[in-house]
């Protein structure tokens, strides 16, 4: 079997002791799965997600994303956590005082990478998003499509185990949409990352095999 | 322009606190310097029947550093062409001793009267002037002036701290979005709060600076030292070393103490 990457049993995540939005869900994601999970508004899909990089604590049960049991998971090792996962919104969250190629910097800075490897990786994964002559830019500068092609960039920069990714192409055009789910296609084709989406509709046309998961009632099931 | 509106809003009270701390340092050196002038110069005198013992006056009253005996000769030869020589010799030996006490430190009111009494217990002292009035009277306006501008710096501090905590804050709340992009991918304190702590850096240099100068220039303008003249104060001046060390010392741990106590505040509500 392949390496385990999200293993979750008995899961419950709830907000300041509300009603549970993941009720006793177990999963597990494995080493190079290409993940959808969908379900209606509200179903708790960027819950779950908010969860897999520990923004949100475990209420009850086990949850453990690359390597790391996020049980009462201390500061410093949900830091370490974060290292190895990318993350993609469907509002971008680049940082918009800073240059593109500075967003694209950020993880590899965070992982102590010096100034001239940062500014080749970011140049070489601009490139690779098409976006390079915009590199001076500064994110506001750009368009839905052009800022979430960044995003992508910055998620890839550290090469991370997993990319996740809350309704990336929610705000984008046809087009834009389009090309996101090729630079992420490509990501798992030729990276090797493991990638979990969260989204409302799956592409008709994506053209490779995925797992699909559906949240149903606080309940996440395996389609297919 | 907004970058520039930040700075100031912390850089305006930081230097209004830095102002009035050097203030009050300033003023306790010229009211010290005035105050050792006023005591070196004070003495009370004292009328006594027969030759005083100094080490004996001192076991007495401990606060006594020096007994000196006041010569009566100007006095005598006032009388030298008016009087004749058994007079004089008269004069000499039924004029009683008089003699000046220094004190080891100023005394307050309280602790003068209690000097004149024991003064007055001892049965050949017939007359002791404290000059009480006068004293007291510029002791106590330098003790007041003194209190009065440390209530001052005090009312200034806690105003300029409340400003600054208030600008810390705002700023942590514009940071806040890019402090926690950061920390969606790993980022550790420091390096999410950098930018702020580079920034307080920058503002406490500028306002320590800004208060340096201020003290080191003016007092050296010529219309500064008339005045200083004028009122009959010795101002010593801005001691540049040491006092900018410790406006650059104070400036910097007041910012950086602000801003950690806001980001740490900030920091329990994200996780």
């Amino acid at each position: 079997m392949d390496k385990i990457i999200v293993h979750a049993q008995n899961l419950h995540l709830s907000y300041k002791k509300g009603e549970p939005v993941i009720k006793n869900s177990s999963f597990s994601i494995h080493k190079n799965d290409f993940v959808f999970i969908t379900g209606k508004s509200g179903s708790g899909k960027s819950t779950l997600i908010r969860s897999l990089y520990g923004e949100l604590p475990l209420e009850k049960g086990s949850l453990n994303v690359c390597g790391i049991d996020l049980q009462n998971v201390g500061k410093q090792k949900l830091n370490v956590l974060r290292k190895h996962i990318g993350v993609i919104f469907q509002d971008y969250k680049l940082i918009k005082e800073w240059t593109v190629e500075k967003n694209v910097m950020l993880p590899l800075m965070i992982a102590g990478y010096s100034k001239n490897v940062c500014t080749m990786q970011a140049h070489k994964l601009l490139k690779h998003v098409k976006l390079l002559h915009k590199a001076d830019k500064y994110p506001l500068e750009l368009s839905g499509g052009e800022q979430q092609r960044i995003a992508i960039a910055r998620a890839l920069a550290h090469n991370p185990l997993l990319i996740l990714a809350d309704e990336p192409t929610g705000n984008l055009d046809e087009y834009s949409s389009e090309v996101i789910w090729d630079l992420l296609k490509g990501a798992h084709h030729h990276l090797g990352t493991t990638i979990v989406i969260v989204t409302h509709k799956i592409p008709s046309t994506l053209g490779i095999n995925y797992r699909h998961y559906f949240l149903d009632g606080g309940v996440i099931n395996e389609v297919s | 322009m907004k970058s520039l509106k930040n700075h100031i809003s912390v850089i305006i009270p930081l230097f209004i606190l830095l102002f009035s701390f050097e203030f009050a340092v300033m003023l306790d050196r010229v009211v010290k310097n005035y105050e050792e002038n006023l005591f070196n110069d004070y003495s009370i005198v004292i009328a006594s029947m027969s030759k005083l013992d100094e080490e004996n006056l001192k076991k007495e009253i401990p606060l006594i550093k020096k007994l000196e005996p006041l010569s009566t000769k100007k006095v005598i030869d006032k009388f030298k062409n008016d009087f004749s020589p058994a007079n004089l010799a008269y004069l000499r030996s039924s004029l009683p001793k008089f003699y000046s006490v220094k004190l080891k430190y100023p005394p307050d009111e309280k602790t003068l009267e209690e000097i004149e009494k024991k003064l007055r217990s001892i049965p050949s002292i017939t007359k002791v002037e404290t000059f009480e009035k006068s004293y007291t009277k510029i002791y106590m306006m330098l003790n007041f002036s003194k209190v009065i501008s440390n209530i001052f710096t005090i009312f200034i501090f806690i105003i300029s701290i409340l400003l600054i905590f208030k600008q810390m804050e705002i700023w942590t709340l514009e940071h806040q979005e890019r402090m926690y992009i950061m920390g969606l991918f790993g980022s550790p304190f420091w390096m999410k709060s950098a930018v702020l702590y580079k920034l307080v850096f920058i503002d406490s240099i500028i306002s320590a600076v800004g208060v340096g100068l201020f003290f080191y220039f003016v007092p050296k303008t010529q219309k500064f030292q008339e005045i200083m003249k004028s009122i009959g104060l010795d101002f010593s001046g801005f001691r540049l070393l040491d006092d900018m060390s410790l406006l650059l010392g104070i400036s910097i741990f007041i910012t950086i103490f602000s801003v950690t106590l806001v980001i740490l505040r900030q920091r329990t509500e994200l996780r």
